[in-house]
């Protein structure tokens, strides 16, 4: 067995050890913080087509989940739309917009782009704050939109309402496995290709044929849609949107943190950041959200800074590091073995 | 038939004239040298000719077409290779897969493009640094990536800006042989150096340009011998009386 095969293998462990998890744990809390877990990273392996592949910092994610969660919910609450439907509808919504704020924004160098993204989902939030009725949409304002919980024998896959905890469970992990699937893909291909040496030398890039601004921008359309379709995910979840839980820079901030803890530009960076900060966030939340709210962000920064000062490239070069050499020792003996 | 013909070609940055009224061509399978002083406008010429700038007048043909304003990424789809005066490699990708970004140039495929940038390098004699990343390479090995990322994208012409800048006299004999090979296989180059021992060797004809504007073409030893040139390069009191 090679150390190629043994990953591999690994990976199917733990995929079908997941599946296997609501077995196991049945309480709906901790169902929940795994819920979570598989959507931030979901959503951070969105994120790292733009932020990790292309090099560039997008601070302004959340606008995107924003607009898939808003977009069900209307469509699900004024005209009975499944949530399945308006999930794509959201995402086709949102890949528009990250078209049109793509186009002329990722031109910008550094900084400027990362504030540029992050005035616009400011922008956005303040809007929906302020506006009750988008012409026939219902956005209510700053106080949300309220999903009534459909009555158990009603709830099901048609209206994405489920009375206990283990369908949204499985549902995150596949969109979670489906995303990881793409994203190995890409990576793989010439638009991995093109968008990782665009995002770290875009002139010898193009010298090399590659016309680096349209690569971005096409990175932040499929970025932009997948995002978006986590935002509906939240709001069935939750069955309570509000602009300041799915239009906020909190959000935002989040999903760069996780992958730039875990690693930007790898594609186990982001389960590994969010493996790591999900659990902090959601047990600081839990028992300091009274008395310490926003804690999770501090922590969260904290450890960004010391990961940046010893591992810049975030954590998952060295774990994955740690995991060669503790498992060449049981690769290399079945080898001397059969010599 | 002549591969790149620039015409009256001038770069104005504001009231700086980098480039004046440059004009000059390349034959088909000929090398041609652009010498001058530190700062006479050679690296923005080649910029122009690669797309990076466009320039304030003046045409560009390259193969019998007018590319005066086309964009860098075009340029090379058409046929233009180029290395940078700073090497640019891709830090996270290893030596191959940089190479591989240029050869997605010519295909989709990814074990297309595997194997073309594995030819290329094998050429090279990068064929046993294919894994490495860049940044564990030598600045020679690093000079040779540069070249092996244009030439993975299959250009007719190869514009070379200062390869062999920095490199110890055996690495520049090294690489005066790879380009010597290129040659060989009809190759046109179009080449900036400050090396002059290499840069005479190579050349089929050689344009020294000083303050952006053209004062001598010629072959090497022409160059070599003429009055502007050596005032431009040593000052008034050397020039022959």
């Amino acid at each position: 067995m090679t150390q190629n095969e043994l990953k591999r293998n690994c990976l199917i462990g733990l995929a079908l050890a997941a599946f296997a998890l609501p077995l196991v744990v049945s309480s709906p809390t901790y169902l929940h913080i795994l819920i979570m877990l598989f959507l931030f990273a979901y959503m951070t392996t969105s994120w790292n087509l733009v932020g990790g592949f292309a090099g560039v910092l997008p601070l302004g994610h959340s606008v995107f989940v924003g607009i898939g969660a808003y977009t069900s919910t209307v469509l699900w609450l004024q005209y009975g739309v499944s949530p399945w439907i308006g999930m794509i509808i959201g995402g086709l919504l949102s890949a528009a917009v990250g078209y049109l704020i793509g186009k002329p924004t990722l031109k910008m160098r550094g900084a400027y782009f990362a504030l540029s993204t992050m005035a616009f989902v400011e922008g956005v939030r303040v809007m929906v704050e302020n506006i009750d009725m988008l012409g026939p949409f219902k956005l209510n304002g700053p106080r949300g939109l309220n999903i009534p919980p459909l009555p158990a024998q009603e709830a099901g896959f048609w209206s994405f309402q489920f009375a206990t905890k283990e369908p949204y469970y499985y549902i995150a992990l596949t969109m979670l496995i489906l995303v990881l699937a793409l994203t190995y893909y890409i990576s793989h291909s010439k638009f991995g290709y093109y968008l990782k040496s665009g995002g770290e030398e875009p002139e010898a890039a193009q010298a090399l044929g590659v016309n680096v601004a349209s690569c971005k921008v096409a990175a932040n359309v499929l970025s932009a849609f997948l995002t978006s379709l986590a935002g509906t995910f939240l709001a069935q979840l939750t069955l309570f949107i509000y602009p300041k839980s799915v239009l906020t820079l909190d959000l935002s901030f989040e999903l760069a943190f996780i992958a730039l803890i875990g690693g930007r530009g790898s594609i186990a960076g982001p389960v590994i950041g969010a493996l790591l900060l999900r659990p902090v966030s959601e047990f600081s939340r839990i028992y300091f959200s009274d008395t310490l709210p926003g804690l999770h962000l501090i922590i969260l920064g904290v450890v960004l800074i010391v990961v940046m000062l010893y591992q810049p490239r975030g954590l998952t070069e060295p774990l994955l590091g740690l995991f060669d050499r503790i498992t060449a020792g049981f690769i290399r003996k079945p080898q001397e073995d059969t010599v | 038939m002549s591969l790149l013909e620039i015409q009256d070609m001038t770069m104005q940055f504001g009231g700086l004239v980098a480039v004046d009224n440059l004009s000059l061509s390349i034959e088909k399978g000929k090398i041609l040298g652009l010498i001058g002083p530190n700062g006479a406008g050679k690296s923005t010429a080649f910029n122009c000719v690669a797309g990076v700038y466009t320039p304030t007048k003046g045409k560009i043909l390259f193969d019998g077409e007018d590319v005066t304003s086309h964009k860098p990424w075009d340029l090379c789809k058409k046929g233009m290779g180029r290395t940078f005066q700073i090497v640019k490699p891709f830090a996270a990708l290893t030596a191959m897969e940089n190479v591989m970004v240029g050869a997605f140039a010519t295909t989709d495929n990814r074990d297309k493009a595997a194997a073309k940038a594995a030819d290329v390098m094998d050429m090279l004699g990068l064929g046993d640094k294919k894994d490495l990343k860049p940044g564990a390479m030598t600045i020679a090995d690093r000079k040779c990536l540069e070249i092996a990322k244009a030439l993975a994208t299959n250009p007719k012409l190869l514009l070379l800006d200062e390869v062999m800048a920095g490199l110890r006299p055996t690495e520049v004999d090294e690489i005066i042989e790879i380009i010597r090979t290129l040659k060989a296989k009809g190759m046109t180059i179009f080449v900036i150096e400050h090396i002059m021992r290499a840069i005479m060797a190579l050349s089929d004809e050689i344009v020294v340009i000083q303050f952006g504007k053209k004062i001598c073409q010629g072959e090497p030893e022409a160059v070599a011998c003429d009055e502007k040139v050596i005032k431009a390069y040593l000052g008034d009191d050397y020039a022959p009386a």
